[in-house]
């Protein structure tokens, strides 16, 4: 009877050699797969690298730069209004000299050169505008908009400068940001600043300096950056974090 | 009564036990034993990540219990809010002001980017972590600034990781992207557990307890808008914002996905959102476009917008624009180009 000898029972149905060794791969299978899991935890982790850590100050929200509604001057170390001076002591406002007072003032306002353009010569804590009408120095934007028309309508529709406060129109929080509260009046255009840290996202691919895909066929790029045509090497303007032969440094020299 | 017998021990014939009891050596006793030894520590070692299980990590009977967001209660919500709350309150200390903000009558928000004015500076990313207690190990950031070289508006030339001593970069302009909170969302479409969805003023919005980590959403966002948590988001206690809602800032768990709601919390009160307020530049605009007077719908009457990647059919809420360039230009000295043309100055 085949029922009672299990070794003629195997040998009319034979099993699969997989099947035949099972207890010999099995156990140390199952060993080997311990040890990759036991140990594979460490390292098997998901690569991140945490946040960097930036200058808070960097965050506030809100107006770019402290516009002046009351002019105050530093002198010696001591705020004073200007008119705690100015009815003392006379001077011309004059650009042929240089400034005694005031040094730290550096006209960059393009043709608009000469203090009297904007500044009211018998008042110092006034504003002039073309017409002879003094207005406070909080009216700025009254008195940018004699040259600058078309960026002033956009500021009155709201499509230029920045609103804070609100969404809601006709809301009381909601407060329009005035010319000086961004820009500066004495240098009026924005000047290069630094970036915050580039994100630590996982970057696929490529992992040297980034090649501008665009850079040879880039409609602009040959008359933009002259040293891209000369060398015929894509320009790497944008250049990973760490790598040592960033062009950088080189082109800021060059400005 | 007869019971199913089990093994041979009537005789039965059986390929295992049939034939190993009759015939057990000393050899087949150690080689199964050596299976069963090996199967066991192989066993032990796959469950050895529990090892690091915290026990807060458990998502409580609650939060299992817990209902999808739309069909909530009033005083359902405000038990889950409650549950939060202690949450919040046990593994950062901050008691958080947690709310349920709903979507106000005819209101639908729109965002508006000057890229005349964007510099690159990233403040907006930062702002916007600040804001939304995003994970900062690994590092979460919704809003992906791209420096895109000029004379190219395809964004595969653009780069988010650019280094540089300062912004502008004169070769290049900026692109922040950040969720567009599309009209037509594919990213909704694709979620198989109803987990996101759009809400009457056109926020796209996550139930971060329904989330189920699919990540189905993420590869169906042409923006790449959307962001996983691979594992546990850390968070400095000191650096949380107390102030929250159940579908935005709330602390989010490993494994769900998240995005830029808009800052709902603080829009749905009629607030701006962080990216807006903290630009240095005023490129960013937001409002409710069926308002006319609003800022976003003088921009979308007046300006030349455009949306990202219009073909793909998404309709975004989120629109690029450009506006002229200031008419001084400081390499040009009005007299002298006055002079060029014939004209008097």
């Amino acid at each position: 009877m085949t029922d009672a000898t299990p070794s003629t029972s195997s040998s009319t149905r034979p099993r699969s050699i997989l099947a035949r060794f099972e207890s010999l791969w099995i156990g140390p299978g199952f060993a080997v797969l311990a040890v990759i899991m036991f140990f594979g935890s460490q390292y098997f982790k998901t690569p991140s690298a945490p946040a960097p850590m930036i200058d808070k100050s960097a965050l506030t929200r809100g107006a770019f730069r402290k516009g002046a509604d009351q002019p105050m001057a530093n002198i010696g170390g001591f705020m004073q209004r200007c008119n705690d001076c100015h009815q003392l002591f006379t001077s011309e406002m004059d650009q042929t000299r240089p400034l005694a007072q005031h040094g730290h003032i550096h006209l960059e306002h393009g043709i608009n050169n000469n203090c009297a353009n904007c500044h009211a010569r018998e008042d110092r804590e006034k504003l002039i505008l073309r017409g002879g009408v003094e207005i406070a120095f909080s009216e700025t934007p009254r008195l940018c908009q004699q040259c600058h028309g078309p960026v002033y309508a956009d500021w009155l529709r709201g499509t230029h400068g920045k609103t804070m406060g609100s969404w809601q129109t006709g809301s009381p929080d909601q407060v329009r940001l005035r010319c000086t509260e961004c820009h500066d009046p004495h240098a009026p255009a924005y000047k290069p600043m630094a970036p915050l840290p580039s994100p630590n996202t996982l970057r696929m691919g490529w992992q040297g300096p980034i090649v501008e895909h665009g850079a040879e066929r880039n409609p602009l790029r040959r008359w933009l950056a002259p040293e891209v045509h000369e060398t015929g090497a894509p320009a790497q303007h944008g250049t990973h974090k760490g790598d040592p032969e960033t062009p950088a440094g080189r082109q800021e020299g060059e400005h | 009564m007869q019971l199913p017998v089990i093994g041979n021990r009537d005789g039965c014939a059986s390929p295992y036990g049939g034939a190993s009891r009759p015939g057990m050596t000393r050899r087949s006793f150690l080689r199964r034993g050596a299976a069963v030894t090996g199967g066991l520590a192989a066993l032990a070692a796959a469950m050895s990540p529990l090892r690091d299980l915290d026990g807060d990590d458990l998502p409580s009977f609650q939060k299992l219990l817990q209902k999808h967001y739309k069909e909530m209660s009033p005083e359902e919500m405000e038990a889950a809010l409650d549950r939060i709350r202690k949450e919040v309150e046990k593994r950062y200390q901050v008691r958080p002001d947690i709310r349920d903000f709903k979507p106000m009558d005819g209101v639908e928000f729109v965002y508006a980017l000057n890229l005349t004015r964007c510099i690159g500076c990233r403040r907006c990313v930062y702002a916007c972590v600040e804001e939304n207690n995003q994970s900062r190990d690994p590092e979460i950031q919704y809003i992906r600034v791209l420096e895109m070289p000029r004379g190219s508006i395809d964004i595969e030339d653009g780069d988010h990781h650019y280094e540089r001593s300062t912004v502008p970069d004169e070769h290049h302009y900026y692109m922040p992207v950040q969720c567009h909170q599309c009209a037509n969302p594919p990213c909704v479409k694709v979620c198989p557990v109803e987990a996101t969805w759009q809400e009457a003023d056109g926020i796209t919005v996550i139930d971060y307890d329904w989330c189920i980590g699919c990540r189905y959403c993420e590869a169906a966002c042409p923006y790449w808008a959307r962001r996983f948590n691979f594992t546990k988001p850390k968070l400095p206690k000191d650096d949380l914002n107390p102030t929250m809602a159940y579908l935005s800032n709330r602390p989010r768990e490993k494994g769900v996905v998240e995005k830029c709601h808009f800052c709902l919390h603080r829009t749905r009160q009629g607030k701006l959102p962080a990216c807006l307020e903290v630009c240095p530049t005023g490129a960013r605009k937001f409002g409710n476009v069926l308002d006319p007077k609003s800022e976003v719908a003088e921009i979308l009457r007046t300006k030349r917008v455009f949306v990202l990647k219009a073909e793909v059919g998404t309709l975004p809420r989120f629109f690029y624009y450009f506006d002229e360039r200031d008419p001084i230009d400081e390499h040009v000295v009005p007299s002298q180009a006055a002079q060029a043309v014939g004209v008097a100055s």
